[in-house]
């Protein structure tokens, strides 16, 4: 992996990339001077470079949430009483048409898949949200994990210190989304697999070792607390003990990661590029985060796209922002090497009807829907599946959650149908029905 | 001032959604923009020949005063001028990159007015980025010159000509209000009121909503806004009913009335009219909540006098020359097609009768 300009990245600081620095210093010196700047600059270094391509692929989720319209995004009907009032412009591929909002999106199509036939059963948005972030519908009362979750499991490193599934988003409320995120996201991987929320008003608070305390009577602390713990975790044969071990283990990681999480750190110039919203800002820092080894991180911003209301005048906005993180997120990946290991999902919980209600928005729709894939393990240039002339229905190659589940776990090297392995848990795959990936989409 | 009845005489409708209208001189025909094209309809008959599309949605339409020619304004940023003799177009005129918002015609029909605006992440809390093209046009109506490129803080959704055709006056998504003299393009008044606005809290932490329509008082003195009140929730629509009445000429323009707190249900209100005679102004929207979309409001107390359920979005209210009718069009939700691909129509016409 290779990485550009150590001036995009900070150093986290964590015990481990210290510990790096001294593997450099003592076995690689030449590469190693140059390299200890940044955890970037690390990767340049040929064997550690190895030992991050073998760590697996990493996933960016810019989760849609509220579920935005394929008519203003993805699957244009220009000039049909079902279009809308934007307009639709042809993208680098032939033939292939996006919204008139997308125009930065339309450059890059060859590095884009594009998803038209998505066709799903939920029609509400906490079973929605369910069923595309955990791949299938629930079966009570085994709690399927997230897809991050998941991935954090299978591709993740435990004992890194920076968080390997991170949710950035700064609302705190959302309807069902709030319902959601208050509910286990982690299932029956249990909860070190859950992810680490942060963004706005959840930036993370007292990560920051109070200036009257020291480096050295902060170990000192962390050494006595981790002996007192242990023993009696040891002793008393106590999970509740192991429990807040582990959380402790976490709180450590997170405070030497905690320039990571701080938005203020990352270049003006980067935070310009991306553009001034909060699911901007935080696109960027999902960058920031995979860079530097999260290895799952999901972007969300609320429930903005649920446009029962105010289609047109939300979409006018939402689009062209998402438009630009699209743009911007790849374009960043390839350069600095990383976009064939990185997967990047931008999709919701469904799409929008066709028709327009009577309040200038368009309402729940799981029969015709769309979204894109780009980045690691995805072919690019590829619009799969189609739906009628009017979006109201799939035409060809109906894709479902199990479908689309099976094709980013082959994207990301995960065996779809390989089997949970977890005591006292019934049999549960990675997707169920045996459903095959869509191989026109992958490498 | 009296209660008044309102009694319904003509009920039509349009294939789609009509989202502006303007009834001719001799009120024989009416002229509508919908989301399909430009429209004539006889008022007698209630049929309507499609004579001019846009390659968006057509928001507003207007005539001129000499009803030589009448005009529309589209999503495209296209305003397009049409001879009545002939309904053919006599001049199709970019004028904005984006949305025509709302169009408007002086009085003494000399100027054209739309606004404009796209709605543009600035911050991390969506404050509107600034303008990329004038957000505000002013146009000679007869030559299609633009005259007038004015500055505002996009989405500008609604604009208006004060009754001796001096001022425009533009109204946005933040809720912020400017006026021009239409004789040197200075600006002469702006202020805010963030009454019309939401910041959502609950699902999208971003701006919506604003001014929807707004409209000069016969005596120019006063300015009447309308849209809906702020919501926690703004896609859920539930804001207040809501108009203002602004005194703006002087240094500092003050809020003289608003409407009464147990007159407003819930739904955006984006129509206004003003009596040609009798000191009257008709608001209507959507029915979210309550039990009226659309009522006749006393220009002087702000007392309701009359309330109509429409069962429909009202988009546009206008008038007849007399005071004695009020035209309302608006539109029902899009119905889903026919298993043969057909919709029914949903644009809707009606005529009251003011007892």
């Amino acid at each position: 992996m290779t990485t550009s300009s150590t001036s995009h990245h900070r150093d986290c600081g964590s015990p481990e990339h210290t510990w790096h620095r001294r593997l450099i210093l003592q076995g690689i010196p030449a590469a190693g001077l140059a390299a200890t700047s940044s955890f970037a600059g690390l990767f340049s270094v040929p064997a550690l470079a190895e030992e991050t391509r073998r760590q697996g692929k990493k996933c960016i989720l810019l989760w849609l949430c509220g579920a935005p319209s394929q008519f203003e995004t993805w699957d244009p009907k220009p000039g049909t009483p079902t279009s809308g009032p934007f307009s639709a412009i042809q993208t680098i591929l032939p033939g292939v048409q996006v919204s008139q909002l997308m125009p930065k999106s339309a450059g890059i199509m060859d590095k884009l898949a594009v998803i038209r036939s998505m066709k799903t059963e939920p029609s509400e948005h906490f079973q929605g949200i369910d069923a595309l972030t955990r791949g299938d519908t629930p079966r009570p009362p085994f709690t399927r994990p997230i897809l991050g979750s998941v991935v954090a499991q299978q591709l993740g490193q435990l004992d890194s210190p920076v968080p390997q599934f991170v949710l950035l988003d700064p609302c705190p409320e959302g309807n069902e989304f709030k319902a959601f995120k208050a509910g286990n996201w982690a299932g029956w991987l249990g909860a070190e697999y859950g992810p680490v929320r942060a963004g706005g008003e959840y930036s993370i608070p007292n990560l920051l070792r109070p200036a009257t305390i020291s480096e050295l009577e902060h170990q000192d602390r962390e050494s006595l607390r981790r002996f007192l713990s242990r023993k009696f975790e040891n002793d008393q044969r106590s999970e509740a003990a192991a429990g807040y071990n582990a959380a402790f283990a976490r709180v450590q990681g997170l405070m030497s990661c905690a320039p990571l999480f701080d938005l203020d750190t990352l270049p003006e110039a980067d935070r310009r590029r991306y553009g001034g919203g909060a699911f901007s800002q935080h696109a960027l820092q999902a960058r920031h985060l995979i860079e530097n080894g999260s290895t799952f991180v999901m972007v969300a911003n609320g429930m903005p796209w649920d446009n029962h209301v105010y289609q047109h005048e939300m979409h006018q906005m939402l689009v062209p922002e998402l438009d630009n993180v699209i743009f911007q997120l790849l374009t960043d990946l390839e350069e600095r090497g990383m976009l064939d290991d990185t997967l990047v999902i931008a999709m919701g919980e469904f799409g929008r009807t066709p028709w327009l209600n009577e309040a200038r928005g368009r309402d729940h729709y799981p029969n015709a829907w769309s979204m894109m894939l780009a980045g690691g393990g995805i072919r690019g240039g590829v619009v799969y599946g189609a739906t009628d002339p009017m979006g109201i229905d799939v035409a060809e190659n109906e894709v479902d959650q199990r479908r689309l589940f099976a094709t980013i776990f082959t994207a990301l090297g995960i065996d779809p149908h390989a089997e949970y392995d977890i005591p006292d848990l019934p049999t549960f795959f990675h997707v169920e029905k045996s459903a095959e990936p869509i191989a026109e989409l992958l490498v | 001032m009296p209660a008044i009845e309102l009694k319904r005489t003509t009920n039509f409708r349009l294939p789609m959604a009509i989202l502006g209208a303007s009834l001719a001189a001799d009120e024989s025909t009416l002229l509508t923009g919908c989301m399909d094209g430009v429209y004539l309809s006889s008022v007698e008959a209630g049929t309507s020949t499609r004579v001019a599309q846009h390659s968006s949605y057509v928001s507003g339409v207007a005539w001129l005063p000499d009803q030589s020619h009448y005009l529309s304004a589209g999503y495209d940023g296209q305003m397009q001028w049409f001879d009545t003799a002939t309904n053919k177009a006599t001049r199709q005129q970019q004028i904005h990159e984006f949305w025509s918002w709302d169009m408007a015609v002086s009085p003494d029909g000399r100027l054209i007015a739309s606004v404009t605006g796209q709605y543009l992440a600035g911050g991390y809390r969506y404050e509107p980025q600034p303008e990329r093209e004038p957000s505000v046009v002013v146009l000679d109506a007869a030559s299609g010159e633009i005259l007038w490129k004015l500055p505002h803080v996009p989405s500008v959704q609604a604009v208006c000509f004060s009754p001796d055709s001096r001022y425009v006056a533009a109204g946005n998504l933040m809720g912020e209000v400017r006026i021009w003299d239409c004789n040197d393009g200075s600006l002469r008044s702006s202020w805010s009121t963030d009454e019309f606005t939401s910041w959502g809290i609950i699902k999208s932490h971003c701006y919506l909503g604003g001014i929807f329509a707004m409209r000069f008082t016969p005596d120019g003195q006063h300015l009447l806004l309308a849209g809906m009140g702020p919501m926690h929730d703004p896609m859920a629509g539930n804001g207040k009913q809501l108009w203002q009445k602004w005194a703006w000429q002087q240094e500092q323009p003050d809020k003289v009335a608003q409407i009464n707190k147990d007159d407003g249900g819930e739904g955006l209100m984006e129509a206004l009219a003003i009596h040609p005679q009798k000191p009257i102004f008709a608001m209507g929207g959507r029915l979210r909540g309550g039990d009226w979309n659309a009522a006749l409001f006393d220009l002087n107390s702000g007392e309701r006098l009359a309330t109509l359920k429409t069962g429909y979005r009202v988009t546009g209210l206008q008038f007849s020359a007399d005071g004695n009718r009020l035209i309302v069009t608006g539109t029902q939700g899009q119905p889903k097609p026919s298993r043969e691909g057909s919709w029914e129509p949903f644009g809707r016409v009606e005529f009251y009768e003011l007892g």
